[in-house]
């Protein structure tokens, strides 16, 4: 938006800008310019048609509500919620049927923290109402998680030599949420 | 008609406003605006989410241009946004054609029953006793 267009339409997109990501801000610019334009257009002064603009438009934490809940980030974050359980399951009966435990004990401990951690980011993710960290928190438990589930198979084909029944399921579980980890990873980088 | 009176049917209206074209948002809402003379009126900005939705879920595609120095980013039908619309129109007219029969029938049933008290009180039957 120009400098000389009115200070409280500045001031609106201010707020939006703090929270949303770039190209986001430049559509809302763009939607919200044409809309001070045709009250211009329709012989309203300027601070007359930016009041009119900001109205019509609705208001800054409503359109922030809307975009938090469309944001990748946060639906990527309550898939992984949901098929968490899963994959903790599968890892469960897979370890206790083989009595195969990945690494030395204090590795494990890590493993464990590394989870901890992982299922906080994601809640933050899946339940804040800001933009910018649902998405960081989301691309940091994608991250986590990823991590966590390649140092899990990894480790047990390490101490097992070869993998079989539940621990076969365990692995292809933990592949897809790899695979769903990269993906969602991607899609809320695009949108920062 | 406000938003949430809306509610359910906003991706159908927006698939709707983008089938004459690509448009960018507010050329969306003037869409709207013009095909129901004015009677749907939506804060401009809540569309802009749900544009983004649409996209993810493939029934639109946004590309960007600069108009007039600023970037502006506008939406096109997908062959998955066309057949959505085709099918919510369809369900559109199911349910609209079931709800008026209801709604119509009712106003039937209503008026023949105000008539039948009404010649009721105008000629009571004979008493029995």
């Amino acid at each position: 938006m120009p400098e000389s267009e009115p200070r409280l339409i500045r001031g609106y997109l201010q707020v939006l800008a703090a929270q949303l990501p770039g190209p986001i801000v430049e559509e809302l610019t763009d939607g919200l310019t044409e809309t001070y334009r045709s009250y211009r257009t329709r012989g309203l002064p300027a601070d007359a048609a930016a009041e009119a603009a900001v109205e019509e438009f609705g208001s800054a934490q409503e359109i922030l509500a809307g975009f938090v809940r469309v944001n990748p980030a946060r639906q990527a974050a309550r898939r992984l919620l949901g098929l968490g359980p899963v994959v903790g399951g599968c890892w469960v009966a897979a370890l206790v049927t083989s009595r195969v435990w990945p690494g030395p004990e204090p590795a494990r401990v890590v493993l464990g923290l590394v989870l901890v951690a992982c299922i906080g980011l994601t809640f933050v993710a899946a339940l804040g109402r800001r933009y910018r960290v649902a998405v960081y928190s989301g691309i940091a438990g994608c991250a986590g998680f990823a991590a966590l589930d390649a140092s899990l198979i990894v480790g047990t084909l390490l101490v097992a030599g070869r993998a079989s029944g539940l621990t076969a399921l365990a692995i292809a579980v933990s592949s897809a949420r790899i695979a769903l980890c990269a993906r969602a990873a991607v899609a809320a980088q695009q949108n920062t | 008609m406000r938003a949430e009176e809306l509610k359910g049917h906003l991706d159908a209206v927006l698939l709707a406003a983008l089938e004459g074209g690509p448009r960018h948002g507010y050329a969306v809402i003037e869409a709207l605006r013009q095909s129901t003379d004015g009677r749907l009126d939506l804060p401009t900005g809540t569309i802009y989410p749900a544009l983004r939705r649409l996209e993810q879920a493939g029934l639109i595609a946004g590309t960007w241009s600069v108009v007039g120095g600023r970037r502006r980013r506008e939406y096109r039908l997908t062959p998955a946004g066309i057949r959505a619309l085709s099918g919510r129109r369809a369900a559109w007219r199911d349910f609209s054609a079931t709800v008026t029969a209801a709604l119509e029938s009712a106003t039937r049933v209503n008026t023949a029953l105000e008539n039948a008290a009404l010649e009721d009180t105008a000629c009571p039957s004979p008493n029995p006793a």
